[in-house]
């Protein structure tokens, strides 16, 4: 009789522990399970890894990665100007008026020519062509005058709303480095946006580098006012303002 | 014996009802094919909410330019008609936590349609928050929500961030309010019903109430822990809203007597709407010994003590004004009395002041026709007062070369006839389909007044 | 957000436009011709840019395309701007201008602060004249009898026909408005001395020709002397608009407030006679109102006064008395006479006896070669209304075969119809009109010019500064300077560049020492926009005393009133009725827009028991012209005899405006019955005895039962709130704070009101531990000429909003200029402009009520508006103190593809329902900043000029840092004559206000407004 009473005491409580648990474990794993996904979830309007195709297959690991062509040398606006910029076209040529294949393609053609006891053609890369095609002119860099030269048409890949006015030249001259925002582009064959550039993004961290300054430079502290108010330029520290005219006007 | 007889106090409830006569008196109309009249009600009712529906729609679709707003007046209709709801909602939450509060007995009768009145006069506030801003699409970014901007909060400062958090609680807790209350008439209509839609509707809403004492008991301690969280706010929300003029620089808006004058008025305002809507509701579904004229003699008194207190605002006002010193002060409220917008400050003041005093002859009080007339007066000359303090300070501020004139457009005047169309469609629906009176309470107070035992109040 | 955002997406192109967008913008116009520029100049021209193309079905954000030049010249860099000097060609002024290009458009004019007369102001017009060069309706190509047509056919029949002209020896006529340009003149020259029977005729429609005539008669020479305002301590000028449309008034505005310069004490005095309430007048120390038909024996009496005082006694007879007191006249007198050598007399009239009056009450004071030079006469107006008589006498009797019109419009500017018919008796008319005016529709050929920004062009405004106008922009169509066109027709067809640098090799370099070498030359004529060369060498006679005649009888007639024609600085002769931004711009004075209309003085107004807005009928039968009809106008200060109407309305290229601005249910067109805006007056101007008459008329008024409610954005206009409402005891406002110059002497503090800093409870928000940029306006000197407004306008890209929204009190302009009337001592009108903008108040009521944060303060003391985060609840507005917030009531259209291309791509197009207001030009703000950084330095005093402070040809504008002690704008606050408008609200406002001083004697009695 008793013992029964207790038995099924015990096995109530037995019962509600199992459930409890089960529950628990349940809620873990959904957690687990959940909260990954939720974190990945992107808001409207947030492009982060966008990789559109580009009119030329132009790959930043060969020139930027490879080669070490330095980012400004194309993107040279990014110092003087608000947009960093695309190379104009000659710029391109300015090495490719002598490269127009790849090493392997060229030494095979070579070779080849050997073979048979001829002058080496010039080869050129189908991609290379499209830059040539685009100034109108013959792998022999001679102008062609039955073609029309039109510019190569790239698509943008960091886009922002334009009520954001970004400029280049605070970021890139308080020494900001380039990978901050765009990623590690020298590893990329095709540009990809790494970064979601909303404004949570942005203001973060001008919040951090107003705490810690930024690349040697100190922070532009009330402190330091009076001092940057008089002969020594505010320029001499890092001010990263969160202002909403810093970027909204 | 007879003496006994005369120093009760007049009952209730007339006509000497048994219990199950409430009960019939009360479900009849619901129960019986609607009237005539009240498909002709509902039919002008929501013509005017169609009305009202075209007007906002092609206003948020072309501009608020649509209105007849101006650099210098920058609120008009919009803000006058979002007070006056606002306004008209608290008799509701006065009547039905208040005066259950201080145990009146007599509100029972019209607590049930106070209260209704106050839900449906929220909704049709809550619309002009909202549609008076440029972009109506981002209306949401005046409640903080985390957000991707880095955080990016709303302006905690700002009267209008508080007027948000205000009327959603108010909304929520009148509505919490008038649902628990409708719960053991809903049980009522349920075990009444024939129709199998009705049964099923009424048994889901009722929330499986089968009136067990232990019910009972649970119902009331509710009931009275809602009537004490609805009770502060009868004075928050109106408080809340003054302070979206209190707070501002602006002259005749910038005054410390706003709260305590937009609470009395609110009130004011409210209850001779209860009047006018009562007073409809008893002839309409013959409610005469539910709503007695007692009942209209009391709430009549509520609306003279109120009127005064206004009356008292109105004077305060001007003596501040003279007493501040401040010549902007002065200026504007003598342009409300003798500016060019006279006729609306004449209009206010002769509805919500003068005209109400006729409520002191017991004879007016006592004949209905007059009490619905003057309740009607009290309704526009409210309206009124929120317009002057809106647009008569606004179109005579600081510098005179800012001094400009404001004239209503259509699609303004089409948007406030379309709210009155939300009100009182909603408020025909709910005579329709919701015991207008609260059949349980009245129920309580059967007695009151006829048999010895019962005498509190 | 989706509604939002397509507008923003659209913006961007207006935003980044560039060359894709130039493209099609163009494309619109013209199909590809020869002359077109292909693809590639305008990568050349344009730079880097974003074009934007929706690519359909794209999941995420529309596709955008970044198209880079071919080959990227050195100077360019895309997203930055150069400048360009050039010279404006809104008027004949010449004032030098920089062209601000950006990615290969110019979207902005600026004063050019190097320029000698100019000096960095610029009008209104000037600032406006941008908007001409994107405008949709110019001509794209060559018209023949209306239709288009191409230049070979052009040319080629225009020659024959002139080839036949040549061989009958017919008659060549060339009708010029004043042609400053040297070179074209010359090429002028050439090509007319090919016929044996042509004259080039030049008149004005504003015209000052009885001043040229009338030194013709008292110096021997036909000129137009050269003002120099900033020499003149007394200024007496009689009905001559000099700060508003006489001649060249950005020169004339800066010289007098140099004048003017309370900080070094030197004020002139300056007297103002004339029938209407003028700009000038509204400034003058001390103003009459004159009838027109007085001003000759006004002018006699005080040249007898003034010749007393030389002790010459003048046999005249007595004259009719004046109507202004005797003793007022005295005291002018004597003031002129003690300031003898540094005074100066200017004549608006155009009778050439009065205008030799005032050559000889100059000639008394010795004004000659003081503040009116002679040597190096001005060139602004050499029209000359003679010719113009002689000419519609030939014109009428058919002698002339063939007629060449450049640069006006006569039958639309001269008395019309009798025009129009004189012009179609002509054989062959040919039109050089940029748009289809009233002349073009007539004329058998039209080849149309390119906008001034587009072609090579120079200019000599006053002998001795040439000065270059150079293309900032290929010509978007098939336009021709009028310089290439006369060589091509003289048998040469050279480049308009090669032509300008082949004259000045020849005709302005040798003029000049400082530069050995041409190209030398050239280039720094080019960079500076204009050279310093040595004036044409005139010679004037001594003065001719028997030209002088007094004028004894006034033509004063009893029972009718005087009709005064008079220009408004937004129209002028209606050059401007193309441009939205003018017809917008309220008038200075009476702050109406879209409209001309009759304005009379209130006690005439009583008299006729007219009011604002009623329509009066004014009758000239005496002179059988037809009646005009137009909404009346109350106009404090204009005298009771004279009816105004302004001139340049009611030309056709305003029927373009009849839909501008939003449309919706309750809209009105903004033209009238005419369809066009306004009504043209010129109907009723008078041509005789060889000048141009424009207040002759004599008219009777009678009113209408019609009404038509003028667009007004002032309604109430003193300081004063009206007598009934009046609170005991208080005066007028302090909003606008003035004194007068004895006081000011005494105590330079006098007639500012409590500026003492309040006290606050709590230690300030904002510590501002860099900059604080703040502003100081000087109203003594702003004249209201409301170059700023506009200068806002371009800068800012604020919309046109139409009549009807500024009739609402809805228009956008983030900068106004607020306009009060007051009685002064004398019993006259006195009138305040107060330039009033968003002051960046530092306590800012807007801030603490907006739910959303849109609008806080910044760390540099800016009240920011952030528009993409604004809900428009409006609160902000209604809780300004100032009304310096601007509202999106609609979608300001910007479906004018071309026209979109002056938006400034640094400042956001704003959409429907948000709150806008001025910035402080934030956009310089940042540029300066962020420039500085690169450059490692501090953000110098002067390196943020706001667009309005760079316009301002009277300098009333300060701008800068606050926290730099040494800043001019610092400095300007410590000025004893500042205050702050509505100081008492302790909101805090960052701009400061310098007071009124006017320079009477009397200390100033609480002067009481209205």
């Amino acid at each position: 009789m008793k013992e029964t009473a207790n038995h099924s005491r015990v096995r109530k409580y037995l019962g509600s522990a199992f459930l409890t648990l089960v529950l628990l474990t349940a809620l873990a794993f959904s957690l687990l399970v959940l909260v990954p996904k939720f974190s990945a979830y992107a808001l409207p309007g947030n492009q982060r890894g966008y990789e559109p195709a580009q009119p030329i297959a132009f790959s930043h690991r060969l020139h930027a990665g490879e080669l070490q062509v330095q980012c400004l040398y194309c993107h040279s606006g990014a110092e003087r100007s608000r947009h960093a910029g695309i190379p104009a076209t000659n710029v391109c040529m300015n090495c490719h008026r002598f490269v127009s294949a790849s090493l392997g393609a060229i030494r095979a053609e070579d070779a080849a020519a050997k073979k048979e006891g001829r002058e080496p053609r010039r080869i050129v890369s189908p991609e290379i062509q499209k830059i040539y095609d685009a100034l109108a002119i013959t792998d022999q860099m001679k102008p062609e005058p039955t073609k029309e030269s039109r510019p190569i048409q790239w698509v943008k890949v960091h886009n922002l709303p334009d009520f954001v006015y970004f400029d280049h030249r605070p970021h890139v001259n308080a020494g900001v480095a380039c990978q901050k925002c765009h990623g590690q582009v020298e590893t990329m064959e095709r540009v990809r946006q790494v970064e979601d550039l909303s404004m949570g993004w942005c203001v973060n961290c001008h919040r951090a580098v107003d705490r810690t300054g930024l690349d040697g430079k100190g922070n532009f502290t009330a402190a330091s006012a009076p001092a940057a108010h008089g002969n020594t330029p505010v320029t001499h520290r890092v001010y990263a303002s969160i202002d909403c005219s810093t970027c909204h006007y | 014996m007879a003496d006994a007889v005369l120093t009760l106090r007049p009952p209730l409830i007339d006509g000497d009802k048994s219990i199950a006569q409430v009960t019939h008196d009360v479900c009849a109309p619901m129960e019986a094919r609607p009237s005539g009249l009240w498909w002709l009600a509902l039919a002008a009712s929501s013509s005017l909410l169609l009305l009202g529906a075209l007007a906002i729609g092609y206003q948020i679709a072309v501009g608020v330019g649509t209105w007849g707003l101006n650099r210098t007046i920058g609120w008009a209709f919009d803000i006058t008609n979002f007070v006056f709801w606002i306004g008209i909602g608290h008799a509701g939450t006065l009547i039905s936590a208040v005066l259950f509060l201080f145990r009146q007995r007599w509100r029972t009768s019209v607590n049930r349609a106070a209260e209704a009145m106050t839900i449906f006069a929220v909704m049709c506030a809550g619309i002009f928050p909202i549609i008076h801003t440029g972009r109506p699409w981002f209306a949401y970014w005046l409640f903080p929500y985390p957000n991707t901007r880095g955080s990016l909060w709303v302006n905690f400062r700002s009267p209008l961030v508080w007027d948000c958090f205000a009327i959603s609680t108010y909304f929520t807790v009148s509505a919490m309010f008038w649902f628990i209350g409708l719960l053991p008439d809903l049980a009522t209509i349920r075990d009444r019903a024939t129709a199998k839609w009705r049964r099923r509707l009424a048994g889901i809403l009722s929330l499986g109430w089968n009136g067990s004492y232990r019910g009972w008991q649970r119902y009331e301690v509710v009931y009275l822990l809602l009537a004490g969280l609805g009770t502060p706010l009868v004075i928050s929300v109106h408080t809340i809203v003054s302070w979206d003029f209190a707070t501002s620089v602006l002259p005749g808006w910038h005054a410390t007597l706003f709260p305590p004058y937009f609470v009395a008025g609110a009130i004011f305002s409210g209850m001779s709407m209860v009047l006018t809507l009562m007073i409809i509701a008893r002839k309409l579904m013959r409610l005469e010994d539910y709503i007695t004229l007692r009942h209209i003699d009391r709430m009549a008194k509520l609306v003279i003590l109120t009127s005064c207190i206004v009356g008292l605002s109105y004077a305060t006002e001007f003596f501040i004004a003279l007493y501040s010193g401040s010549s902007y002060e002065q200026f504007v409220f003598l342009n409300r009395a003798m500016g060019p917008m006279f006729w609306a400050y004449w209009t206010m003041v002769s509805c919500n002041l003068l005209i109400p005093q006729l409520l002191w002859f017991r004879r007016i009080r006592a004949y209905v026709p007059a009490v619905f007339v003057i309740s009607i007066f009290v309704n526009i000359g409210m309206w009124f007062e929120r317009f002057v303090i809106i647009v008569t300070s606004l179109s005579r501020d600081f510098l005179p070369s800012n001094w400009f004139h404001y004239a209503p457009t259509r699609i303004e005047i089409a948007t406030l006839m379309g709210s009155f169309g939300l009100f009182f469609t909603l408020f025909l629906l709910f005579c329709r389909f919701v015991p207008v009176i609260a059949v349980a309470e009245v129920k309580g107070v059967l007695k009151y007044g006829i048999s010895h035992e019962e005498g509190d109040s | 957000m989706s509604s939002g955002n397509k507008h923003y997406w659209k913006a961007l192109e207006e935003k980044e436009g560039g060359p894709e967008f130039l493209m099609d913008a163009a494309q619109d116009l013209v199909e590809r011709g020869p002359r077109q520029f292909g693809r590639r100049d305008f990568l050349k021209a344009a730079g880097f840019t974003v074009g934007v193309a929706f690519a359909t079905g794209c999941s995420r954000a529309p596709l955008q395309k970044a198209i880079p030049l071919l080959s990227q010249p050195e100077e360019i860099v895309p997203g930055r701007s150069l400048f360009y000097a050039s010279t404006c060609s809104g008027c004949n002024a010449g004032c030098g201008v920089l062209a601000k290009v950006r990615d290969g458009r110019p979207i902005k004019l600026e004063g050019n602060p190097e320029h000698p007369f100019s000096q960095g102001g610029l009008c209104a017009t000037g600032q406006a004249s941008i908007l001409g060069l994107y405008d949709s309706h110019r001509l794209q190509h060559p018209l023949k009898q209306g239709n288009k047509t191409d230049w070979e056919v052009a040319d080629r029949e225009i020659l024959t026909h002139l080839a036949s002209i040549r061989s009958q020896h017919g008659a060549v006529r060339f009708l010029t408005g004043t042609i400053t340009s040297p070179s074209v003149l010359a090429a002028m020259q050439e090509f007319l001395k090919s016929f044996s029977d042509s004259r080039h005729v030049a008149y004005d429609p504003l015209s000052n020709s009885a001043i040229l005539d009338a030194y013709q008669q008292t110096h021997g020479t036909r000129l137009l002397p050269h003002f120099h305002f900033e020499k003149a301590e007394v200024i007496a000028s009689f009905d001559a608009d000099f700060l508003g449309t006489w001649i060249s008034p950005v020169e004339f505005t800066t010289a007098y407030r140099a004048g003017r310069n309370l900080e070094e004490k030197r004020v002139s005095y300056h007297v103002q006679f004339e029938p209407r309430m003028s700009l000038t007048g509204s400034k003058a120390d001390r103003r009459f109102a004159v009838a027109p038909c007085d001003f000759g024996v006004l002018l006699t009496h005080l040249t007898r006064l003034v010749a007393k005082r030389a002790g010459i006694s003048l046999d005249w007879a007595e004259p009719d008395a004046s109507s202004v007191p005797r003793n007022c006249l005295d005291e002018l007198a004597d003031r002129l006479w003690r300031a003898r050598g540094r005074s100066l007399v200017v004549c608006g009239s155009q009778a050439i006896q009065e205008q030799v009056l005032a050559n000889y009450l100059n000639h008394l004071l010795g004004n000659y070669g003081a503040a009116i030079e002679l040597d190096n006469p001005s060139l602004q107006a050499q029209g000359n209304d003679q010719d113009l008589e002689s000419l519609i006498a030939e014109l009428q009797t058919g002698k002339v075969d063939t007629l060449f019109v450049y640069g006006v419009n006569p039958a639309f500017d001269l008395p019309g119809d009798r025009w129009r018919e004189a012009l179609s008796k002509v054989p062959l008319l040919v039109s050089f009109s940029q748009r289809m005016d009233e002349t073009a529709s007539l004329a058998g050929y039209v080849v149309p010019e390119p906008h001034f920004l587009q072609s090579w062009n120079d200019t000599e405004a006053v002998s001795g500064i040439a000065s270059i106008s150079q293309p900032t922009v290929h010509p978007f169509a098939e336009t021709r300077s009028l310089l290439e066109t006369l060589s091509v027709w003289n048998g040469k067809s050279n480049s308009g560049y090669e032509l300008l640098r082949d004259f000045w090799r020849a005709r302005v370099f040798p003029r000049q020492k400082k530069e050995p070498n041409f190209d030398a030359f050239w280039d720094r004529s080019v960079h500076d926009g204009y050279a310093e060369v040595a004036p044409a060498v005139v010679k004037t006679k001594p003065f001719d005393l028997r030209a002088v005649q007094p004028i004894l009888r006034s033509s004063a007639n009893a029972n009718s009133l005087a009709l005064v024609l008079y220009p408004t600085l937004s129209m002028l002769d209606g050059r401007n009725a193309y441009n939205p931004w003018l017809h917008e711009l309220p008038d200075p004075i009476s702050k109406v827009t879209w409209d001309n209309y009759a304005s009379l003085s209130p006690a005439t107004a009583k008299k006729l028991g007219v009011n604002n807005g009623d329509i009066i009928r004014i009758d000239a039968s005496a002179k059988n012209l037809k009646q005009l009809e137009l909404p009346a106008y109350i106009q404090p200060g204009q005298h009771d005899d004279v009816v105004a109407v302004a001139l340049g309305y009611g030309s056709r290229l305003s029927s373009r405006f009849a839909k501008v601005g939003p449309q919706w249910i309750d809209a009105l067109l903004s033209v009238g019955e005419n369809g066009l805006v306004g009504q043209n007056a010129a109907s009723y101007l008078e041509l005789k005895d060889g000048a141009l008459r424009y207040a002759s008329t004599q008219v009777a008024l009678s009113r209408t039962e019609k009404q038509r409610e003028l667009a007004c954005t002032q309604i109430h206009n003193t300081l004063n709130v009206p007598e009934k409402l009046r609170p005991a005891g208080s005066g007028p406002r302090s909003i606008v704070q003035e004194t007068t110059l004895a006081a000011f002497l005494k105590d330079p503090h006098s007639g500012v009101e409590d500026d003492e800093e309040k006290e606050d409870l709590w230690p300030t928000d904002h510590p501002y531990a860099g900059p604080r940029w703040g502003m100081v306006i000087d109203l003594n000197a702003c004249t209201g000429c409301s170059s700023c407004v506009i200068a806002c306008q371009v800068e800012n890209n604020i919309p046109v909003v139409g009549r009807d929204e500024v009739r609402r009190n809805r228009e956008m302009h983030w900068m106004r200029i607020d306009r009060y009337y007051s009685e002064s001592d004398d019993g006259q009108v006195d009138v305040a402009h107060q330039p009033l903008m968003c002051q960046q108040c530092e306590n800012a009521p807007c801030e603490t009520v907006c739910p959303v944060l849109a609008t806080v303060h910044s760390e540099d003391g800016l009240n920011q508006q952030v528009y993409n985060r604004c809900v428009g609840t409006r609160y902000c507005a209604n809780n300004c103190p100032y009304k310096g917030r601007r509202f999106n009531w609609f979608n300001y259209s910007h479906d004018d593809h071309l026209q979109n291309l002056v938006l400034n791509p640094d400042v956001t197009v704003r959409s429907r329902g948000v709150m806008e207001k001025c910035t402080f030009c934030v956009q310089r703000i940042q540029e300066a900043k962020i420039e500085a950084k690169r450059r490692g330095e501090n953000v110098v005093d002067g390196a943020v000029q706001t667009a309005c402070q760079q316009s301002c040809p009277a300098h009333a504008i300060y701008f800068g840092d606050l926290n730099d002690p040494n800043s001019r704008v610092s400095k300007m606050m410590q000025n004893p004559r500042r205050y702050r408008v509505l100081e008492e609200l302790n909101v805090r406002p960052a701009v400061g206000y310098l007071t009124v001083v006017r320079n009477r004697d009397q200390e100033s009695k609480e002067e009481q407004h209205g």
